[in-house]
């Protein structure tokens, strides 16, 4: 498993390369937070506080190709999500990305899933109908409610990632996984390749073992699996970016030394992929002379 | 009224039919076709008190304690003085040390004279609590009655072989095998395991199909960890329908060893599960050693045999290794040079210190191999007890509530009989009490006699000497004199807290309203006033918790940080809470007594990656590079979610201790996780020379 996922990284690397590549510079992301119904103040505060943080950190770090907005408290409404939602489908273009965060609680019949809201609640039948009217052409909806697994099959399609805190719409416990979805958009740990950017498998990874932790920690039995619909596609969606990479790779000026660079980093990840076939010593010694030269180059790029 | 009568005798015999039938099913292993037969007959006679009895007794074989006391009831319901139910039912609390056994049993006996099988069970009971007295009168009673009666000689025998005497009881048991099994227990619950193995094998070369006896050899085996042997013994036993549950989880227990790794030294075995083996081991080891070094010269003798210490994740693992044996610490025990302990990890964190656990079973492993294994369960435990303060003084446990009530309801047991208090609890939390007690009587004795009193003792309690003649012998002091003293004190030291509880539990109340309402002044002002009623109390919900939440709310942290260092010094456990002060102290400046307060935590839940995280930075940052080194490799043992950085602070650390070889190799793990990491390509390119141009 483990190797799997490192191979899925390594993949969903060059696949990043070439998205940032063919991906317009002014394309946007578009967010939308929305903090269900508490219930009870205890969560009502929880889950505001947690919309808050994420508005924050989506709003802060100066980036201009972010669209964001959040809905939560008593303005969580059907009427109010569903108009944001249509908002986004008439703004957002193909080369757009989406991300919907959910927080709260849900329920399921064993048929259909609900995310509860003030008011009426949001089947997930109609969520995705409202979903495959925006145009973006990358998705990302995170489901951090209860029951939210009851809600991946009918939210999945092509573009579209799916992750949601519950394997079913069985697990019907409140959840602890948007806790540490928000501490992921904060942590710099939950950047493992330290490549200015938080994909969506980095941060369902961090939420996903933090997660784990927590019931491990607190001695209780886990009442959610949280669930990824495909690795790949997250690990190629940078949820959550930051400037630095981007300044790097505009500077003319060092076109040659970046040129290089991107050559020794293919020449890792392929040495990667044959560590198992090699001899470690051998392995070891290549990747620490690649590793040396990328280490040059980019101190060269940095001059 | 003739066919009646025909119909009753009919009646009458068919049941005894079916009666033998059911003891004939049982007989040939066929339990689910003798519960059959049973059910119909109470099917057929509800009324009937014998044949809820029986199976009441087929249940009790068949280790369905509490089924069997069900049905036992139910025979007694009917017939109130039904003489053998009350007797199971005796057993089964005896089972239990169940301080009622003695009671049902009494009631028994009183039901039915001539059943010396409940004089057998109370001589039984009375030895459990080394009340040899009562013992005696009682095996003396059931022989009165039989003169064959298997257990009154058992406990007979083992009143003189436990007191180190030649004893012409053993011959008397003859072929029985039961007998030999008896004086096996007494044996093992008096921690003579290599005893009790000797007497378990005798118990089998007497009656072979004894199979509670191979069980129990295989138990006792295995706690000596000779684990070949044990599997044979366990496994003959179960496949012989001998399924207790000590047998079945047992033998699970074993099955589950593959997961587990064992580090050895010249003097140590630590085996520890696999998946924390190469986090935890460095701190045992380190620790293990330390202890070692203290006792070697403390109690003047070096081990002949290496200490084994295993370390189970799973509390349920742990339960295993003291199933059937009364009053075992909960978090540790010792069965001669073996140790068998929870993990940090199968605890919730901040409710076990591991380390303090293992000074206290390291204190047994010495104090049982100088007495050879001769030594009174107080005097063991309350050493034990004592070593862990004496080494630190805020390890052990801290005073809690229940202790704090037997002490204001006079319920301390005197010397003389404290062994009572671990074996047969009369109230719930008396085993508690008397660790606490008997830990506080060593206290005191090396308070008013002298640290190298205790040892004294220790060899005093070698030659098989009762408490009450070692403590004429060694303190020069009665044991009722002994007694008056030593509450005296303990009163003169808990006075204030036991007067002031009850204003403290409403001074509580108080803070916790004052917090509601956004008071914190009044909350900082009304802590500080009771803090000292009950210093003790660092569980969640302390007074050191609401002042230090009070003056954070407003934003006064040199008051939080005065209020939490009381906490740590006094013993405060929390991960949480201890974290919070040392983040506290590292922002006021003060990084080496942050570092120190991490520290402590590394005692108590040491499976933490942001403790090793945020402590290896803090040492390295105050010139430890050593520890910085220990702290981050724990931290890459822990494969945390960020790989790189892990193995680039690791690299950091062996650079400050100039092993640059292994700076390189952990800066090229850095990299191979995150080729593009800066820092990291930084200190690869210093270590290997470019950086130093």
């Amino acid at each position: 498993m483990g190797c799997r996922l490192k191979r899925f990284a390594l993949l969903a690397g060059l696949i990043n390369v070439l998205i940032a590549a063919g991906t317009p510079a002014f394309a946007s992301t578009y967010f939308l937070t929305v903090a269900g119904l508490g219930g009870e103040p205890d969560y009502e505060q929880r889950f505001t506080m947690l919309a808050t943080d994420v508005d924050k950190i989506l709003k802060s770090g100066g980036q201009t190709d972010r669209v964001v907005d959040t809905l939560k408290g008593a303005d969580a409404t059907k009427a109010k999500m569903e108009a944001s939602l249509n908002r986004i489908a008439g703004q957002a273009k193909p080369a757009d990305a989406f991300v919907l965060l959910m927080i709260g609680h849900g329920t399921f019949d064993g048929t259909e899933y609900k995310f509860n809201l003030p008011g009426p609640d949001i089947s997930g039948t109609e969520l995705a109908a409202l979903l495959n009217r925006i145009p973006a052409g990358r998705q990302l909806v995170v489901d951090m409610t209860s029951a939210s697994g009851g809600a991946a099959a009918v939210l999945k399609k092509e573009n579209r990632t799916v992750i949601t805190a519950t394997k079913s719409g069985m697990e019907k416990n409140a959840t602890v996984f948007g806790r540490y979805w928000v501490e992921a958009m904060r942590d710099p740990a939950a950047d493992v390749d330290k490549n200015d950017a938080i994909s969506a498998l980095e941060a369902f990874t961090y939420a996903e073992k933090k997660t784990a932790d927590f019931y491990k920690e607190q001695k209780r039995l886990a009442t959610e699996h949280p669930q990824l619909d495909d690795q790949q596609r997250a690990s190629a969606f940078p949820f959550l970016k930051t400037g630095a990479a981007a300044a790097t790779v505009t500077d003319p000026a060092k076109r040659a030394l970046i040129s290089k660079k991107d050559d020794i980093e293919n020449r890792i990840d392929a040495l990667k992929y044959q560590k198992s076939l090699m001899a470690p010593d051998e392995y070891k010694k290549q990747l620490t002379a690649l590793l040396l030269d990328l280490a040059r180059t980019q101190e060269g790029i940095d001059k | 009224m003739r066919p009646v009568l025909i119909a009753l005798v009919f009646s009458c015999a068919l049941s005894a039919q079916s009666l033998q039938r059911a003891q004939a099913l049982w007989n040939a292993h066929d339990y689910e076709g003798a519960n059959t037969e049973l059910m119909a007959l109470i099917a057929a006679h509800p009324e009937n008190a014998e044949y809820h009895f029986q199976r009441g007794k087929l249940f009790e074989e068949r280790f369905d304690a509490e089924f069997a006391a069900k049905l036992y009831q139910e025979a007694l319901e009917i017939n109130p003085k039904h003489a053998g139910a009350m007797l199971g039912m005796a057993r089964i609390a005896a089972e239990n040390f169940d301080p009622k056994a003695k009671e049902f049993a009494k009631q028994a006996a009183d039901a039915d004279p001539k059943l010396y099988e409940a004089h057998e069970l109370l001589a039984r009971i009375a030895l459990e609590d080394d009340n040899h007295k009562t013992a005696n009168e009682e095996a003396d009673a059931a022989l009165a009655i039989s003169a064959n009666a298997v257990q009154a000689i058992a406990i007979k025998a083992s009143l003189d072989l436990l007191s180190d005497k030649e004893s012409p009881w053993v011959a008397k048991l003859g072929s029985n095998g039961k007998g030999y099994e008896t004086i096996a227990y007494f044996f093992v619950i008096n921690r003579r395991y290599e005893d009790g193995i000797a007497y378990y094998r005798k118990a089998i070369a007497a009656t072979p199909d004894l199979w509670s006896a191979h069980s129990q050899l295989g138990i006792n085996l295995m706690r000596l960890a000779r684990e070949g042997e044990a599997r044979q013994e366990l496994e003959l036993a179960f496949n012989n329908h001998y399924r207790d549950k000590p047998t079945v989880n047992t033998l699970t227990l074993m099955d589950s060893y593959n997961r587990f790794k064992t580090f050895e030294t010249p003097t140590t075995a630590i085996k520890l599960n696999k998946k924390e083996a190469d986090v935890l081991y460095p701190y045992f080891q380190t620790e293990l050693d330390k202890i070692i070094a203290t006792y070697n010269k403390k109690y003047e003798t070096k081990l002949t045999v290496p200490v084994q210490i295993e370390v189970y994740p799973d509390h349920e693992d742990f339960a295993v290794r003291t199933m059937g044996m009364p009053g075992l610490g909960a978090l540790g025990v010792t069965f001669n040079n073996i140790i068998a302990m929870d993990s940090p990890s199968g605890r919730a964190p901040g409710s076990f210190h591991w380390a303090s656990t293992l000074w206290h079973e390291m204190s047994h492993v010495y104090v049982l191999t100088l007495t050879n294994d001769r030594v009174p369960r107080w005097f063991t435990e309350g050493l034990a007890v004592h070593e862990e303060t004496a080494i630190n003084a805020d390890w052990g446990d801290r005073m809690i509530p229940d202790v704090l009530a037997a002490i204001r309801d006079k319920k301390l047991l005197p010397v003389a009989e404290i062994d009572r208090g671990f074996i047969h609890p009369a109230f719930p939390a008396q085993v508690i009490v008397s660790y606490y007690e008997a830990g506080k009587m060593c206290d005191y004795i090396s308070q008013r006699w002298g640290e190298k009193k205790l040892l004294d003792m220790v060899h005093a309690f070698a030659k098989n000497v009762p408490t009450v003649d070692v403590i004429r012998q060694q303190l020069g002091i009665e044991p009722e004199a002994f007694d008056k003293d030593f509450l005296a004190v303990i009163d003169k030291e808990t006075a204030s807290t036991v007067k002031g509880f009850k204003d403290w539990t409403e001074g509580i109340r108080a803070i916790n309203q004052f917090m509601k309402d956004g008071k914190f002044d009044e909350a900082i002002a009304k802590g500080r006033a009771i803090e000292g009623l009950y210093p003790d109390y660092v569980e969640n919900g302390s007074v050191y918790d609401f002042v230090a939440e009070a003056c954070l709310k407003k934003n006064d942290k040199p008051c939080a940080i005065e209020e939490l260092g009381r906490y740590s010094k006094i013993g405060g456990r929390d991960p949480e809470t201890m974290k919070k002060y040392a983040k506290l102290l590292e922002e006021a400046g003060k990084p080496k007594e942050a570092a120190a307060a991490l520290e402590r935590l590394n005692y108590i839940y040491p499976l933490d990656a942001e403790l090793h995280h945020s402590l290896g930075g803090l040492l390295l940052q105050t010139g430890d590079a050593a520890g910085a080194v220990r702290e981050y490799q724990a931290l890459v043992d822990m494969h945390p979610i960020d790989a790189a950085d892990s193995h680039y602070n690791l690299a950091r650390a062996f650079k400050a201790t100039g092993q640059k070889d292994k700076a390189r190799e952990e800066a090229v793990l850095a990299l191979e996780a995150a080729p593009n990491f800066k820092p990291a390509q930084k200190l690869l390119l210093e270590v290997s020379g470019d950086g130093e141009k």
